[in-house]
């Protein structure tokens, strides 16, 4: 019988980098905290992501929970094991993909890499041509076996990457920025695909990204992080529900524009020249309505709606959690 | 535990050795050449002064060279490519996450590189300056035979521990690349180091005499001058056994010293950006 424990647990993180400014002696130390004691559980089988700004402490997590990071204090048990005490038996039940590094190798083909990581995993003949065929036709990867990993595209590539990372079949899929740099295309097959992968295989999977599209099509859960601190950790539907509802508007008036009320749920943010910038909750007020609202107080000369930036959004979670 | 994963690394770079073929005869040119000049340096030393008293005969020092030069490259120059790579490229990471031991799996991959670049050039060197050198007329310049059937199995034995010391010097070349995260210092260091101290400069028997002992107690002798002294029966300090003896311990030596540097480096390894 197994006891459903966790996938991951992380208790109360800290790591502080110390770095040597100046010359390389002589020069004073000084302290980085890049994770300020963060603590969350990933249940099996859940997609879990980690959303924020650069330097957030995102990857520092990432390397801490893949073993390859020792923290300044703190508890993680992936599966049952401490991972930088128990490296070997921890990196063997994980697959990991570090969006800005290869894993693969620049002189063979895709299909040699997949084979030597065979070895190196000791993945048993059958099982690796079965987890071969099943990754080759889901990540499209046929027509790319043959080539050198140096000639593909960086999208061809990161497909050949999580093909790599899986191929002997990990109870835990680590991502780390997985779709930086790729095309929107490639983007959405990355995302239709480890979705699929939660969904046939039940694997947990923890991601990082700064992108918001990232989250609202793969994650069931958001962790929001900044500066080292956790800022939200809530299911994506709630965390839709009140923050990543918000929309941006700005609006380019013809001549000088008006002083103005507002209808409730929306509120002007930004004035600049001509340009008046508002943000608004489409549940309170639709985006036609308020265009309607402001198009009768003076001629409208352009419009653009978008959502507010992710460092927005933390920098707002940073004022909410002041207060 | 996955003795295959070994032999996967050690394939791996065996091949990536083999496929530089024009280096390999690049090389080889190199080295025919800086063994011609040292032959006649040497002839030259050895006719003015016939009694000098040197360990080696103009003949042993004849092969000597030529034996040096077809090894060149099994010498311990600085770290393995594909470390001081990921090193610079932040991609060692991925090497911190395979379920095999860092150091072996590092080892058989510096092991077969050295082979992979070494044996190629041995052979073709050694038929060269061997036996074709002797049919062309060129007997008093080549590359002699080992001095005896018990010579021949004690210099096998002894290149087989030297490539391994040497193998094993290349892995503290890797982790101080994965401490300071560049290939260079490894370059700075190791290839004076190696050159110098291997006798690829001037065979470690001709040095003055006061030095010899000491020269051949440190770790670079055991790469290629203690086999090649077996290969050509001249004499060691401490005899055949002795001179295996000291190779063996610098290889528990620098095995153990290694990996307890190595697993402080691997956990303070902080590897910045993505
Ligand atoms: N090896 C390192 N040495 C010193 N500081 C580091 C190192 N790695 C990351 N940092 C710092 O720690 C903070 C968190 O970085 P990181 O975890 O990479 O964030 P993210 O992945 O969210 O962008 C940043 O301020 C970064 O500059
Ligand atoms: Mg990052």
């Amino acid at each position: 019988m197994r006891i459903a424990s966790p996938a991951i647990e992380v208790e109360n993180l800290r790591k502080i980098y110390r770095v040597r400014e100046g010359g390389s002696w002589r020069g004073r130390t000084r302290e980085i905290v890049a994770l300020d004691g963060i603590s969350f559980a990933v249940p099996r089988g859940q997609i879990a992501g980690f959303i924020g700004p650069n330097g957030a402490g995102k990857s520092t997590a990432i390397k801490i929970l893949s073993g390859i990071l020792r923290p300044s204090s703190g508890l993680v048990r992936v599966g049952d094991l401490i991972p930088w005490e128990n490296r070997i038996a921890h990196v063997a039940r994980i697959g990991v993909v570090f969006g800005q590094r290869t894993q693969l190798w620049w002189d063979l083909s895709v299909g040699e890499g997949l084979a030597l990581l065979r070895d190196i995993y000791g993945v048993e003949p059958d099982r690796f041509a079965r987890n071969r065929a099943r990754l080759a036709d889901a990540l499209d990867l046929h027509a790319i076996m043959d080539q050198s990993v140096r000639q593909l595209s960086l999208g061809q590539r990161m497909r050949a990457e999580i093909a790599a990372a899986l191929i002997h079949d990990p109870e835990v899929l680590i991502l780390d920025e997985p779709t930086i740099g790729l095309d929107a295309p490639s983007k959405l097959a990355v995302r239709a695909f480890v979705r699929d992968l939660r969904r046939e295989q039940g694997t947990t999977v923890l991601l990082t990204t700064h992108d918001m599209h990232d989250i609202e099509a793969l994650a069931e859960r958001v962790i929001v992080i900044g500066h080292g601190r956790i800022l939200a950790d809530s299911p994506f539907e709630a965390l839709r529900a009140t923050t990543l509802s918000e929309r941006r508007l700005e609006v380019d008036f013809i001549g000088t524009p008006p002083v103005f009320d507002l209808p409730p749920g929306a509120k002007e943010t930004e004035r600049d020249g001509r340009s008046v910038t508002i943000t608004f909750d489409p549940r309170q007020i639709p985006a036609p309505a308020l265009v309607a609202h402001l198009g009768a107080l003076a001629g409208l000369d352009d419009l653009r709606i978008g959502r507010p930036a992710i460092e927005e959004i933390i920098t707002r979670f940073y004022a909410d959690h002041a207060s | 535990m996955k003795p295959r994963a070994y032999l996967t690394a050690f394939g791996l770079q065996w091949k990536i050795g083999l496929r530089y073929r024009i280096a390999v005869v690049a090389g080889l040119v190199a080295q025919m050449w800086f063994g011609a000049i040292s032959l006649m340096a040497y002839a030259a030393v050895y006719h003015h002064a016939p009694d000098v008293g040197a360990p080696l005969t103009l003949r042993q020092a004849m092969t000597y060279t030529w034996l040096q030069q077809s090894l060149f490259t099994l010498l311990p120059l600085g770290c393995l490519p594909a470390v001081g790579d990921a090193a610079r490229t932040g991609a060692i990471i991925y090497d911190l996450l395979r379920p095999v031991d860092l150091w072996n799996w590092w080892l058989s991959a510096s092991l077969a590189r050295l082979l992979g670049n070494a044996v190629p050039r041995a052979v073709l060197l050694a038929c060269v300056a061997g036996p074709l050198a002797a049919l062309a007329g060129l007997g008093a310049w080549s590359l002699a035979p080992p001095a005896s059937p018990g010579a021949a199995l004690l210099a096998a034995a002894s290149f087989a521990l030297g490539a391994l010391l040497s193998a094993t010097i290349v892995m503290l070349w890797n982790v101080m690349t994965a401490r300071t995260l560049s290939p260079l210092g490894s370059y700075a260091i190791g290839t004076p180091l190696a050159v110098l101290l291997s006798g690829m400069l001037l065979p470690l028997p001709l040095y003055p005499e006061w030095a010899r002992i000491v020269l051949v107690l440190q770790p670079f002798a055991g790469i290629t001058d203690i086999p090649i002294r077996l290969y050509l029966g001249a004499s060691l300090p401490g005899g055949p056994l002795g001179a295996l003896g000291v190779q063996i311990f610098w290889l528990v030596a620098m095995t153990l010293g290694g990996r307890l540097w190595m697993r402080r480096i691997i956990d303070r390894l902080e590897v910045q950006g993505a």
